[in-house]
């Protein structure tokens, strides 16, 4: 049967942001996929070096809407390691509080957006009704519904009070009643489940090799998670469980998400009626003393790093991200070979992919001699003018990709 | 002075303006039904509660740029939208409403009219083929292929289903099927089977949810429509909300009981019944997911083939023993 | 889990009998929690002219001038089009000289419509 090539994206109904697969099919069985990143590369990492430690608190936040707390906390705990500041434990409390609010409302979205992939707007439109119970909360406790601006250095911005504690367990019910109806109805309801059983599979050992993370891992049976292996925040008094599913495939990624749900209120009812008295914050210096650090934190998607370089002024030297859903591609690759057309925004969906959150730089290496070099964008524009004029206008009947 | 009575069922009622005026309110409810099952308004601002939204859809799209792919056959690309509202509006006119007389045969009603009815509700399938044939995109291709796929499923429960009435009332004409039913109304049940494999049938034949493979937005961007923009894609929505009714109505009229009493009557109950079917597809719209192609011909050939066969033979026992 | 056929479908017609859960903005308007985070408003008596919200801001959006050459007195111009409504100026500031108010609806036709000056 013939083989040709098709592109995904950048522009198609099925990604929510520019990203380029280029797919080799042979009928409607994928050969192979080609994936181009950098249709979203804003250059945040080149900025925070010239915005002080104050000032990036809010560009990290940016990087993301859905999961900007993770990267603003995963900032903060880094620069607060660097600075040798011990955060008062009610502000920890009240940081870990709005992880998991986040966490919430990002597996509601994922939800929607799943069903929305496989055609399903009905159950699209129910969780993203449910998901609006926790945006209120959240514009109660930090006031605004997405860029909480709650971390700065040394502990949280704002208080939680009894009137909102109140309010958050009043909501935690009627979440908790529609997240077990989900979990009853949604993956019992046929069509749907005809569509993501088997779809996507990634065998545990592949998971492990491609070093997959989140509930992309976890849905095939490998029980990693960073609160665990390396609690931070609070997480080491909290108890909870670590959600794993046996089936490898989308239907397994939807039960661990819906698992996680349902551990996160129960984090959420444990740290609001544990919550202990105090202050929120310590005051922080404003030059940090040269040091390195590695900050590690658990966002909805998977593992998020963060490496921080300081040289004792009160600017970042370097601020290196690294975004779960980059670790997660070459795992979705994997699971594209051998899938069918049909299948291909399912498999893109399930790891979540928040592209922007992985257009970072990234330095190559030539593979011949280990030799890397920087081009500057000047010379990229010759090179691409270069090209264009040597391959001379397209023509007529020439096929994609040219 | 006798022409005028043909002119006017073709152009006003049941044909092209009423057609039009029709589809687009048909239109509304459906977006009305499945946007109050999903707990949000629905078309709300244009005119009194939205009713206007569908005409408001079309003349935007009339308005818009056209454009035509550069390797695309010019002569078919244009001509397809066209060719494909006039097969449709035609099988609207063999919709007993009004205008008929049970005992002559004349050019809107003949033994032998569901058989035609059939076939020109089945040619937009064709049609859509070849619109992504010659749109030249990939997706399209894969969306006509799927189109054609898809057929191979649906059309042959549908038919089935489509004979079982047929069967008891002895007749291959609309009417008389319908007038068998009006005499009989005791023998509708039996036919409740078929009538529930030919409102599936139709979901498929209308490509929507579950069955809307072809134009699977999120997965091939527009199917066999991609290309189309501009005033031929507004024939092209035209086409679906027409054949919505027109489909609708010939379920109606075979497995409901038809359209009895004159010009009035007949149109109250031919808005009520096709209304019905109408809530019944967007019920069906709301609460499933889209299926992969495989899995619709393995449902159809596996479940709906046999429920066929299966009506068909509780006709001919119940024929039997009637007579 | 067993298969259910239609498992959604009952759900679904009881919603055809209630209301929808769409706020009708703007002609039904919900009201901004107490701590909303709106436009920053500048008191220009207690403002000590430190400048750390100058510093501090991301967006560069606080320009704060000296408008007496013998006392201690200053006016604030707020460009309102890059703030972030972030109110690290409401944190920074030694003297308490910033408040958010909890206005929203900012939208204007042109960039320097946005620009706000305290005195």
């Amino acid at each position: 049967m013939e083989v040709f090539k098709i592109p995904i994206g950048p522009q198609h109904p099925a990604l929510h942001e520019p990203i380029s697969l280029r797919m080799t099919l042979e009928g409607e069985i994928i050969k192979d996929a080609d994936l181009r990143l950098g249709y979203n590369h804003r250059g945040v990492e080149k900025l925070a070096e010239s915005k002080t430690y104050i000032q990036n608190l809010y560009l990290t936040e940016r990087i993301c809407g859905i999961c900007s707390f993770s990267h603003s906390t995963c900032y903060t705990q880094g620069v607060e390691k660097l600075m040798e500041l011990q955060v008062p434990k009610r502000g920890l409390y009240v940081r870990t509080l709005v992880c998991e609010l986040e966490r919430v409302h990002s597996h509601l979205l994922w939800l929607g957006v799943a069903g929305q992939e496989a055609g399903f707007e009905s159950f699209f439109m129910y969780t993203w009704r449910d998901r609006e119970v926790v945006m209120d909360i959240l514009e109660i406790i930090s006031g605004n519904r997405v860029h909480y601006a709650m971390n700065t250095m040394g502990g949280v911005r704002r208080d939680i009070d009894e009137q909102q504690k109140k309010k958050i367990l009043d909501s935690l019910d009627l979440l908790r009643k529609r997240t077990e109806y989900y979990l009853n109805i949604g993956a019992s309801e046929p069509t749907f489940v005809a569509r993501i059983t088997g779809v996507g599979k990634l065998p545990r050992q592949q998971a492990i090799d491609l070093c997959a993370v989140g509930p992309t891992l976890r849905a095939s049976g490998v029980a990693m998670d960073v609160r665990k292996d390396d609690p931070y925040a609070v997480y080491d008094e909290v108890p909870f469980d670590v959600c794993t599913a046996d089936s490898c495939d989308v239907l397994g990624r939807v039960v661990v998400r819906v698992k996680e749900l349902l551990q996160s209120y129960k984090i959420i009812e444990f740290l609001l009626k544990n919550l202990p008295e105090g202050p929120v914050k310590v005051k922080a210096p404003r030059k940090v003393k040269e040091g390195e650090v590695f900050s590690r934190y658990e966002a909805p998607r998977g593992e998020n790093v963060h490496y921080i370089k300081s040289n004792g002024t009160d600017k970042p030297e370097r601020l290196k991200v690294r975004a779960p859903t980059l670790a997660n591609y070459p795992a979705t690759i994997a699971m594209l070979k051998n899938g069918f057309i049909a299948d291909i925004p399912l498999i893109f969906a399930a790891i979540d992919p928040c592209i922007c959150c992985a257009e970072r730089l990234v330095q190559l290496d030539d593979s011949r001699n280990g030799s890397s070099r920087l081009v500057r964008f000047s010379e990229l524009r010759r090179l691409a003018i270069d090209r264009h004029k040597k391959t001379g206008k397209i023509k007529k009947d020439s096929a994609w990709p040219f | 002075m006798a022409i005028l009575k043909p002119i006017l069922y073709i152009v006003v009622y049941p044909g092209l303006i009423f057609l039009l005026i029709y589809a687009t309110f048909c239109e509304w409810v459906d977006r009305k039904l499945y946007a109050r099952m999903q707990n949000r308004y629905g078309p709300l601002h244009t005119g009194r509660a939205g009713i206007l939204q569908p005409v408001a859809d079309i003349i935007k799209l009339l308005a818009k740029e056209d454009i035509v792919p550069e390797k695309a056959d010019k002569g078919w690309f244009s001509a397809l939208p066209v060719f494909a509202l006039a097969v449709v509006a035609t099988a609207a006119l063999y919709l007993p409403v009004w205008h008929y007389d049970a005992t002559k045969i004349s050019f809107n009603s003949f033994p032998g009219d569901l058989i035609v009815v059939a076939y020109l509700l089945s040619l937009p399938t064709l049609i859509f083929f070849l619109a992504g044939w010659h749109s030249t995109n990939f997706f399209s291709t894969i969306g006509g292929v799927r189109v054609l796929t898809m057929l191979f499923g649906y059309e042959v429960p549908l038919f089935l289903a489509l004979l079982s009435p047929a069967i008891l009332a002895d007749s291959w004409r609309i009417l008389d099927i319908a007038q068998f039913f009006q005499a009989n109304p005791l023998l509708l049940p039996a036919n409740t089977i078929g009538f529930f494999i030919a409102v599936i049938a139709l979901q498929a034949k209308l490509e929507r949810v579950p069955f809307d493979i072809p134009h699977a937005e999120t997965e091939i961007v527009g199917g066999a429509l991609t290309e189309y923009s501009g005033k031929k894609l507004a024939f092209f929505r035209l086409l679906t909300d027409i054949e919505m009714v027109v489909g609708s109505g010939l379920i109606a009229a075979v497995f409901l009981g038809g359209f009895p009493g004159g010009l009035w009557w007949g149109l109250f109950h031919f808005v009520w019944k096709t209304l019905l079917i109408i809530f019944l597809l967007a019920a069906m719209r709301a609460a499933m997911s889209r299926i992969r192609i495989d899995q619709m011909i393995n449902f159809s050939w596996r479940y709906l083939a046999p429920l066929g066969v299966l009506q068909i033979l509780i006709a001919i026992v119940l024929k039997g023993t009637l007579k | 889990m067993s298969i259910k056929v239609a498992a959604f479908l009952p759900e679904m017609l009881r919603h055809l009998f209630k209301k929808p859960a769409t706020v009708r903005y703007p002609f039904e308007k919900t009201p901004p929690p107490k701590d909303f985070r709106g436009t920053p408003v500048f008191t220009a008596s207690k403002c000590i002219g430190c400048m750390i919200c100058v510093n501090d801001c991301p967006a560069e959006a606080i320009d704060i001038i000296r408008i007496s050459e013998t006392e201690k007195k200053f006016k604030m111009i707020l460009h309102n089009d890059r703030c972030i409504h972030c109110a690290q100026c409401v944190d920074s500031c030694p003297t308490k000289t910033y408040h958010m108010n909890t206005e929203f609806e900012l939208a204007a036709f042109s960039r320097h419509d946005l620009k706000i000056e305290y005195k």
